[in-house]
C-alpha cells in the first residue's frame, strides 16, 4: 500500500513519456515484492506443518527406541530363564505350546501393522505375568530372573502406551482397536515341566516378537510422521 | 503382704472413682463465655479477629467483657461489640506468637462473678506461621548403582525456610509417568526428597515437581518434564589401552558402556597425561561421539600415559557427566632416538698453559627407548680442518630403572686442552631401535669474551628459577645456554636466540644456585654471566659459633665467628646481631653480613657476660652457640702500676734503711751496757767455765742454738713453738736487758733450793745483801770486752738474791750457747733447755711478760739498777 501511493504521488507530479517509465519501474518492483511475500507465506506454512508434525517424530522416535529396550531386555530374559532351569534347558523350547500370540505383525497399512503390535503386545502380557507367576514357584526368591521379568513385563506395558499414544498422533482420526475376542486365554494349570515348557515358549516367541516390533518401528521412521508433514505442506 | 496386695488391688478402684467423680464435675462446670474460633492456625502479617460469646448467664453483657493477649490487656479501641452477648477483638500478627493465649475476660460486678470465676474466663491458644512457598531450582538425578541399575530419582530443591515450628512445612515430591499417569510421591520434611522407580522407566516421559504444604496453604514448583533417560548419571566406562608396536606414537582404547546403548545413548570424553606433560590433555568430544574406541595419536614413543573416560547421555547436553574411570597407564612402544643428545662441556683452568675439559651430555628430548650408548667423536682442529684421531667411540650407559626417568648425566670424554688447541666434539645416543641424530660442540682455543650477555637477572618462581637476561645482537648467535649448579650438580637448558627468558625446572628450596647465561655461537661458545639465586629462602640450618678473639679485658671483649657453611646457610646472610647478657639484661648489636667480629665495649669489670649471634635471611633468623667470658677485675696496666708503685715503695724503704742505718739499728736493738765493764766485784767460779767469745752477740748466740736444737732434737712440731720462744726469749733478752741475767740467774731457784714453797714475791723482795754471779752469757749483746774471759764472780752491790745454785745453770747456758758439743755430759735436751713446761725460769718470764703485759715495760723497770750500776 505504501508503494502503491508512493507510486501514484510520483504520477501526479510527473508528466510525459519519463513519467509512464517511472510508473512501469515502480509497478515491476511491486509485482517483485508480492512474490516474494507469497513464497515466504508458503514457507512459514511448511514451517509450521514441520514444527506441528514434531510431536509425532518424537514419539516416532521415543517409542522405536522403547521397543528396542524391551527386544534388548527380552533376549537377555529368555538367556537368563534357559539358564536358570537346569539340565535339558535347550529340550525345553521345542514342544508345541497353544495360546501363545504370533510373533508376527499382520496388516498392510501402517495403521494396521502398528495395531497389530499393540494388540499382540497387549496379549503378551498377562502370558508374561502367568509366566512370573509360575517361576516365583519355580525359583529362588534370590534369582536374577525373576527381577528381570518383572522388568520387562513392565517395561512391555511402558511399550504399549507409547504405541498407543504414537497411534493418536500418526493417525487420530482412527481408533486404535482392543485385542479381537475379548481377554487373552491363559493356559490351565501345569506341571513344573509344562511350566517350564510354558515359559519357554512364552519368552522365546516374546523375543521374536520383540525384534520384529523393533523392525517395524524402524522401517516407521521417515514414513509415518512424514505423511502427515507432506499433507501439511500441500496445504 | 495381704494388705498391700489389697492396696493394690484397691487402686484402680480409686482411680475409676476418682475420674467418674472428675467427670462428674466437669458436666457440671459449664462456662458462660466462649471463644471463637478455636485453635486458630494464623498468617503472619494479617489481623486476627476473635469473638468471645456469653451464654446461659445474664449476669454479664458484653460491656463487662474485655482481652487479654498472654498477660497484656488489649486497649479497647480494637474490640467491637456484635451485640450485648458477643464482642470480637483484632489483634493485628506481626511475628511469631506461637504458645501465646488470647483470652476473654469478665470484670467482677456481681458476687456470682466474684464466686464463679473460672466460668467467667476464656481463652484459646494461638498458632503462627507463613504460608509456603514456591519450591525453587528443582533439580533430580538418577544415579546407577553397581549392579548396573537405577532403582530411583533423587530430586532436590530450594526454599527460604521461613517457617515456624508450630506451622511446619512439608515437601511432596511427585514424579509421574506421563503417558499411564502413575504417580509416585515421597512426602519430607527436608529439601531432598528420593522416589523409588523400578524398573526405570527409559524412554518415558517422566514430570517431577514438588508440593510444599502446610496449614496455612500449598505452593508447587515448577514441573519439571524430560524422558527419564535424561536423569541419569552413569557410573564411569570400564576403558582398556592397548600399545601396538607397530604404532609407537599411539595407543588403542577400548571401553564398555556402564549401561546399555538402547536405554541411554552415551557420549564420551577422554583425557590423557604423561609424566612429562604439566596436565591432562583433553580429546575433543566431537572426534569421539558415540565410540567405544578410540585411537590416540600423535604421542611420544617410549613413554608411559594415563588414560581416564566419562560418559554422559548423548541426547541431553546439560546432562551429568560419570566420574572418571579408574586411571589407566600404558606405556607407548619403543623407537629410535628422534632428536640429538644434548652435549655440553665443563672446563677447568688450572692455571698453566693447560684445561681439563668434561664433556657431558644429557639424553635426548626424545629418546624414545632406553639409551644403551653414546657414541663420542672428538676431532682437533689442524690448519683450519678438523683431524679425526681416534675415529668414534662408545660410552656404554648401565642404568637403573629407578634412574631412567630421571634427567641424567653421561660423561662422555675428559680431555686436557692446551689453551692453543681447539676441539670438536661430536656425539650420537643409541638405543634397541637405531641411533639418533648427530650432536656436536666445538671448543675454541679462547672464549670470546667480547660478547656476553647484558643485565642478568635472577628470581625465583613457584619452585624454579626465572632466568632472564639482555639479547644480544649477533650475527654469529645460535643460542643460548642457561647453567645452573649447586653443590656439584650441574644441569643445564638451551634457549634459541630469540628468547631472552628461560625457566630452570623444578630446584630444591634453600640451596644456593650458581646460574650462568653463555652465548652460543657458531662456532665458539661465549663467556658466561653469572649469578647466585634461592629458590626459596630459609632460616639458617644453624648459627655461627662465636668464640672470643684473645683474652676479654676490664671492659671490653672481641667476639670472632666463622661464617655458616654454604649448604646450612639457606639464603643470603642479611646481617648477624650480636647478642650480649649481663644477668638478665640482654643487649644487641647490628653487623653487617660481611663482617665476622665484633669488639664488645663499655662492659662492666669482672663481670660474666654471655654471648651469641644470630644469623639472619630474608625468611628468618637462627642463633648461633652461646659463649660466656668473664671480663678482668683490673684494667691491663693497673696491676702492673700497683705493682710498680709498690716496688718503688720497698725501694725507698730499703734506701732509707741503708741511709738511715744507724738510727735504725739504734732504734731497732739499743744498747745495753756491758756489765763487764762495770764495777762488780769478780771471784772465782766453783766450776770450770770456758771463755765466751768476745764478739758473739746475744741473738746470733741463741739463734745457733735454735738451729742445733731443731736439727739434733727433730722435734718438728715443735718448731713454731720454738721460733715463738726463740723470739720471746730474743726479745726478753732484747727488752730486759740485765733482766734476763736475772732470770737466767733466777734468785728464785736460789731461794726453791734453800726454801722450797717459799713465795716468789717475799723472795724477790728480800732485801738482803746477795751475791751474784756474773757470767759473760748473762751479757749477750754486750760487746764483750778485749780480755779474756775469766771465771770471775764480781758481788754485786744490787739487793737481789743471789743463790749458790743459779750460777751453775747460767753456765750451762752460756756454755749450750757457745759450743753445743759440752752439752753432752749433761744429757740436757733442747726441749728442756728451752722448754721445761713447769720451769722456775719460764714462770720468771712468764713474769716478766707479765709485767710487760701490764704495761710496765721490763726496761724500764730496770732502769734504776743501770742507773745503780754506773756509780760501780
Amino acid at each position: 500500500m505504501i508503494g502503491l501511493q508512493f507510486a501514484c504521488e510520483i504520477e501526479g507530479r510527473m508528466n510525459g513519456h519519463a513519467k509512464n517509465m517511472h510508473l512501469k519501474k515502480s509497478m515491476k518492483s511491486i509485482a517483485t515484492l508480492l512474490s516474494f511475500l507469497l513464497l515466504m507465506a508458503v514457507h512459514s506454512t511448511r514451517m509450521v506443518g514441520a514444527s506441528r508434525n514434531h510431536p509425532c517424530r518424537k514419539t516416532l522416535q521415543r517409542t522405536f527406541k522403547l521397543a528396542k529396550v524391551v527386544q534388548s531386555e527380552a533376549s537377555e530374559l529368555f538367556i537368563i530363564y534357559k539358564a536358570s532351569q537346569g539340565e535339558g534347558s535347550e529340550f525345553l523350547c521345542t514342544a508345541p505350546v497353544n495360546n501363545i500370540p504370533d510373533p508376527n505383525i499382520s496388516g498392510l497399512e501402517a495403521s494396521e501393522r502398528i495395531s497389530s503390535i499393540y494388540t499382540h503386545l497387549q496379549s503378551f502380557i498377562p502370558h508374561l505375568k502367568r509366566v512370573y507367576e509360575q517361576q516365583t514357584d519355580l525359583q529362588l526368591p534370590t534369582s536374577p530372573m525373576l527381577p528381570k521379568l518383572l522388568g520387562v513385563s513392565a517395561n512391555s506395558r511402558n511399550l504399549a502406551l507409547s504405541i498407543n499414544d504414537f497411534y493418536h498422533r500418526a493417525f487420530p482420526n482412527l481408533p486404535l482397536p482392543e485385542p479381537a475376542g475379548g481377554p487373552t486365554t491363559l493356559p490351565p494349570p501345569l506341571n513344573v515341566f509344562q511350566q517350564k515348557v510354558y515359559g519357554c515358549m512364552v519368552l522365546k516367541t516374546y523375543k521374536e516378537f520383540t525384534s520384529n516390533v523393533s523392525k517395524e518401528f524402524k522401517s516407521f521412521r521417515g514414513k509415518v510422521c512424514r505423511r502427515r508433514m507432506k499433507t501439511n505442506a500441500l496445504f | 503382704m495381704n494388705f498391700i496386695m489389697g492396696d493394690v488391688s484397691a487402686l484402680p478402684l480409686c482411680a475409676l472413682l476418682f475420674l467418674a467423680c472428675g467427670i462428674h464435675a466437669y458436666s457440671n462446670f459449664q462456662s458462660h463465655l466462649l471463644t471463637l474460633p478455636q485453635n486458630p492456625v494464623i498468617e503472619i502479617g494479617t489481623n486476627f479477629t476473635a469473638t468471645c460469646l456469653i451464654s446461659n448467664t445474664v449476669e454479664v453483657t458484653a460491656d463487662d467483657l474485655y482481652w487479654k493477649l498472654s498477660n497484656v490487656t488489649i486497649p479497647r479501641d480494637q474490640y467491637r461489640k456484635v451485640n450485648s452477648t458477643a464482642l470480637s477483638v483484632t489483634v493485628p500478627i506481626t511475628k511469631d506468637i506461637s504458645e501465646e493465649w488470647l483470652f476473654c475476660y469478665c470484670r467482677k460486678k456481681s458476687s456470682y462473678v466474684v464466686l464463679n470465676e473460672g466460668k467467667f474466663i476464656h481463652g484459646i491458644s494461638l498458632r503462627t506461621g507463613y504460608r509456603p512457598e514456591k519450591p525453587e531450582n528443582l533439580s533430580c538425578i538418577s544415579f546407577q548403582k553397581e549392579d548396573k541399575s537405577f532403582p530411583s530419582l533423587q530430586c532436590s530443591w530450594g526454599t527460604t525456610r521461613r517457617q515456624t515450628p508450630t506451622v511446619p512445612v512439608h515437601f511432596t515430591l511427585k514424579v509421574m509417568q506421563v503417558l499411564s499417569n502413575q504417580t509416585s510421591s515421597t512426602t519430607t520434611k527436608d529439601h531432598w526428597a528420593e522416589v523409588k522407580l523400578s524398573p526405570y522407566p527409559f524412554h518415558m516421559e517422566l514430570e517431577v515437581w514438588v508440593e510444599a504444604v502446610n496449614q496455612l496453604g500449598a505452593a508447587e514448583s515448577v514441573h519439571l518434564r524430560k524422558e527419564a533417560q535424561h536423569f541419569v548419571k552413569t557410573n564411569p566406562p570400564e576403558v582398556t589401552v592397548t600399545s601396538e608396536k607397530s604404532f609407537p606414537t599411539s595407543l588403542l582404547l577400548n571401553w564398555t558402556p556402564p549401561v546399555n546403548q538402547v536405554c541411554v545413548k552415551l557420549t564420551y570424553q577422554i583425557r590423557f597425561c604423561s609424566p612429562k606433560s604439566p596436565g591432562w590433555s583433553h580429546v575433543p568430544l566431537p572426534d569421539i561421539n558415540d565410540q567405544t574406541n578410540f585411537r590416540l595419536q600423535g604421542l611420544r614413543a617410549y613413554t608411559p600415559y594415563t588414560v581416564q573416560v566419562r560418559c554422559r547421555d548423548v541426547e541431553n547436553l546439560h546432562g551429568y557427566w560419570s566420574d572418571w574411570s579408574q586411571n589407566i597407564t600404558t606405556t607407548t612402544p619403543e623407537d629410535k632416538p628422534s632428536s640429538t643428545p644434548d652435549l655440553w662441556r665443563t672446563v677447568v683452568y688450572n692455571g698453566t698453559s693447560e684445561r681439563l675439559v668434561q664433556i657431558i651430555c644429557k639424553d635426548p628430548e626424545f629418546p624414545n627407548g632406553r639409551i644403551t650408548r653414546f657414541d663420542v667423536k672428538v676431532e682437533k682442529q689442524r690448519d683450519r680442518a678438523w683431524n679425526q684421531s681416534g675415529g668414534w667411540k662408545s660410552v656404554l650407559v648401565n642404568r637403573s630403572e629407578a634412574e631412567e626417568g630421571e634427567t641424567s648425566l653421561t660423561l662422555l670424554e675428559q680431555i686436557s686442552l692446551s689453551n692453543l688447541e681447539s676441539v670438536k666434539v661430536s656425539v650420537v645416543a643409541v638405543n634397541s631401535l637405531g641411533r639418533s641424530p648427530e650432536a656436536s660442540l666445538i671448543l675454541p682455543v679462547k672464549l670470546p669474551d667480547h660478547a656476553r650477555v647484558e643485565e642478568l637477572k635472577v628470581w625465583p618462581h613457584e619452585g624454579q628459577l626465572v632466568v632472564e637476561w639482555k639479547p644480544l645482537r649477533n650475527k654469529l648467535l645460535s643460542g643460548y645456554v642457561v647453567e645452573w649448579l649447586s653443590d656439584g650438580r650441574l644441569d643445564w637448558r638451551r634457549v634459541s636466540k630469540t628468547s631472552n627468558r628461560t625457566l630452570t625446572g623444578r630446584l630444591d628450596p634453600f640451596v644456593c644456585y650458581t646460574v650462568s647465561v653463555y652465548p652460543v655461537f657458531s662456532r665458539a661458545i661465549g663467556k658466561p654471566v653469572q649469578m647466585l639465586a634461592y629458590v626459596e629462602q630459609g632460616a639458617p640450618l644453624r648459627g655461627p659459633t662465636l668464640k672470643l678473639n684473645g683474652k676479654p679485658g676490664h671492659n671490653e671483649a672481641e667476639l670472632v665467628w666463622e661464617e655458616i657453611p654454604l649448604r646450612d646457610r639457606r639464603g643470603f646472610i642479611t646481617n648477624y646481631t650480636v647478642f650480649y647478657k649481663l644477668g638478665e639484661e640482654i643487649r644487641e648489636v647490628p653487623v653487617p653480613a660481611n663482617s665476622t667480629s665484633l669488639k664488645l665495649e663499655s662492659l662492666m669489670g669482672d663481670s660474666q657476660y654471655e654471648a651469641w649471634v644470630q644469623a639472619s635471611t630474608a625468611a628468618g633468623s637462627t642463633n648461633g652457640s652461646h659463649h660466656s667470658f668473664i671480663t678482668m677485675k683490673y684494667a691491663a696496666g693497673t696491676i702492673e702500676a700497683i705493682s710498680l708503685g709498690a716496688g718503688l715503695v720497698i725501694l725507698l724503704v730499703f734506701l732509707l734503711g741503708i741511709y738511715k742505718r744507724e738510727f735504725l739499728v739504734k732504734r731497732l736493738w739499743p744498747r745495753v751496757p756491758d756489765g763487764r765493764q762495770s764495777s762488780i766485784g769478780t771471784w772465782s767460779p766453783d766450776c770450770s767455765m770456758k771463755a765466751e767469745p768476745p764478739k758473739e752477740s746475744c741473738v746470733s748466740g741463741i739463734s745457733v742454738l735454735v738451729s742445733m736444737c731443731e736439727s739434733q732434737s727433730g722435734f718438728e712440731e715443735d718448731k713454731a713453738s720454738l721460733s715463738l720462744r726463740k723470739d720471746k726469749y730474743t726479745s726478753e733478752e732484747h727488752s730486759s736487758g740485765i733482766g734476763g741475767s736475772s732470770c737466767m740467774s733466777s734468785p728464785r731457784q736460789s731461794v726453791s733450793d734453800s726454801d722450797e714453797g717459799a713465795d716468789m714475791a717475799d723472795t724477790t723482795a728480800s732485801t738482803v745483801q746477795y751475791s751474784s754471779v756474773v757470767a759473760s752469757s748473762a751479757y749477750k749483746g754486750q760487746t764483750p770486752g778485749s780480755q779474756p774471759q775469766h771465771s770471775v764472780f764480781s758481788r754485786s752491790e744490787s739487793t737481789q738474791p743471789l743463790l749458790d745454785s743459779e750460777e751453775t745453770v747460767d753456765m750451762f747456758v752460756q756454755e749450750a750457747s757457745g759450743r753445743f758439743e759440752r752439752l753432752a755430759p749433761q744429757d740436757i735436751t733442747c726441749s728442756e733447755v728451752f722448754g721445761p713446761p713447769d720451769g722456775e725460769q719460764l714462770d720468771c718470764c712468764q713474769e716478766a711478760d707479765e709485767l710487760q703485759a701490764d704495761g710496765r715495760t721490763a726496761p724500764s723497770s730496770y732502769m734504776p739498777q743501770l742507773g745503780g750500776y754506773k756509780p760501780q
